[in-house]
């Protein structure tokens, strides 16, 4: 486990991730979320830039009652783009966070995954399933057992 | 005068095992920034070993004889989960207690108005019978009570930084009014001892920090908690347990200070120093596992330690100047 202290956000995280723009559809997200196994998607601009976040919350917070309609229209809701419901201002990480207090952050914040940004740019997502991966690699890595003298 | 500094080879010997975090590459890490132009007006001086008598005066002789009777010939021997010793521990141990003896005795001949001590293992959680938490020997406490004993001093404090509390510390210290033991650490973690209502003989000050507490709490405690104790203490000397686990980017942990935070709450203590004791400050080493931000921490804190005496040197040069210009005037 001493291994795992050394581990910093960018040996876990997936690199050049899918990220949307601020104009992208409800309905496109939607299909993103379908396809593959998100829990929310960055938001950037074309310098990649990090906008905000998307996750699924934030869909389901569009289909929410509001002033707007008695009942949510779908179709309607589905041509928003993603800036209308994004998180904005989203928490984000450095690639350098040592992984042990990502943990720590992904616990106290209760959140599946979370942007990595360096000088400003979007450069991966880091997730739950990632530091699991990291923290199983991490005991693999040679131990010594209590109370045991080695031999020369 | 410099600033002192006191290491030994010996303590870069000290083999904690592959991938440990408390390992000779922090102390070295440290050493190779000590070593550029910046820090070249200190004073380096090699640490002796720390004798028994220096031990025993926190210690049980019972702890330093288990103690050397568990080292291994070869390999390794882990005290606990996480304090682990190798053949060379024993040196490393004395040679660290050493130090920091050594420093308290130059500062208090007037030798140097401050020194550091950059040694490993730590020392802060050693009890007086028993290693844990990666230390063996306690360094702050045996040279606080060496500080006692030689120079005679009735008031020795000690400030503890390191983000976990220091428990050996507390526990050498709590039934003495003779000694002041501050610390700052994160709450609720290892080896959770540190809460606010443990006051020893009014002589302790524990100031746990919640996660994620950084340059606006240390600022808001040392005000509130930290300056009013000292002062109050009015130390004649001051030891620091320096500990740079509270960096927001040590694995450690989860406080979040900086360089720059590490290099305000020196320039504090080394003031209030310069009101209570002229100045004598003996800081030494605890823990800090991120290397980059552990050496550039520690180069914050020594550099504060050494510009206090380019600051006393100007005052010194302008009074000169002045009582020149006032003695032509005349």
């Amino acid at each position: 486990m001493y291994e795992f202290l050394h581990y910093q956000v960018r040996d876990a995280m997936t690199a050049d991730p899918i990220a949307i723009s601020p104009h992208t559809k409800l309905r496109e997200v939607e299909a993103l979320f379908e396809a593959h196994d998100f829990n929310g998607v960055p938001v950037v601009d074309d310098q990649w830039h990090l906008h905000g976040i998307l996750t699924k919350f934030d869909l389901l917070k569009a289909f929410c009652f509001d002033a707007h309609a008695l009942i949510p229209h779908y179709d309607e809701i589905m041509e928003q783009t993603a800036e209308t419901v994004m998180t904005r201002t989203p928490v984000s990480v450095e690639p350098q966070l040592p992984l042990s207090r990502l943990l720590q952050k992904l616990i106290e914040m209760r959140t599946k995954s979370l942007p990595v940004v360096e000088n400003g740019r979007l450069v991966g997502i880091i997730a739950r399933e990632d530091v699991l991966k990291a923290l199983r690699r991490a005991a693999i890595q040679h131990e010594i057992p209590a109370h045991e003298e080695l031999r020369p | 005068m410099t600033t002192l500094l006191y290491t030994h080879p010996a303590c870069l010997e000290h083999d904690t095992g592959f991938g440990h975090p408390e390992c000779p590459a922090r102390l070295t890490a440290i050493l190779n920034v000590l070593k550029t132009t910046p820090f070249a007006a200190l004073e380096w001086r090699d640490a002796p070993q720390a004798t028994d008598e220096q031990l025993t005066r926190i210690h049980t002789l019972a702890h330093v004889e288990r103690l050397f009777a568990r080292i291994p010939r070869h390999g390794h021997y882990a005290i606990d989960g996480d304090t682990v010793i190798s053949p060379q521990s024993g040196e490393a141990a004395l040679r660290s207690a050493g130090a920091v003896c050594a420093a308290v005795e130059a500062i208090l001949n007037g030798e140097a108005n401050n020194a550091f001590c950059a040694i490993r293992p730590p020392g802060h959680h050693a009890e007086s019978h028993q290693a844990m938490g990666f230390c063996l020997f306690n360094n702050a406490a045996i040279g606080a009570a060496h500080a006692r004993q030689i120079g005679g001093l009735e008031r020795v404090a000690v400030i503890d930084f390191d983000v976990h509390h220091g428990n050996g510390t507390q526990a050498a210290f709590e039934h003495d009014p003779g000694y002041l033991y501050i610390s700052t650490h994160q709450a609720h973690i290892y080896p959770g001892t540190g809460r606010r209502d443990e006051r020893g003989v009014g002589n302790i000050v524990n100031i746990p920090l919640m996660a994620n507490s950084g340059a606006a709490e240390l600022r808001q405690v040392w005000q509130q908690d930290i300056e009013p104790a000292l002062r109050q203490f009015q130390p004649q000397l001051i030891l620091i347990s320096a500990g740079f686990d509270a960096h927001y980017l040590d694995p450690l942990a989860g406080l979040n200070f900086s360089e720059d935070d590490y290099a305000w709450l020196t320039r504090h203590i080394l003031a209030v120093a310069q009101d209570c004791c002229e100045g004598r400050v003996v800081s030494m080493l605890e823990g800090g596992y991120n290397l980059p931000a552990l050496a550039a921490s520690v180069a914050a804190h020594v550099k504060a330690l050494m510009e206090i005496h380019r600051a006393a040197q100007r005052s010194l040069i302008k009074d000169i100047l002045e009582r020149q210009k006032a003695k032509r005037n005349a």
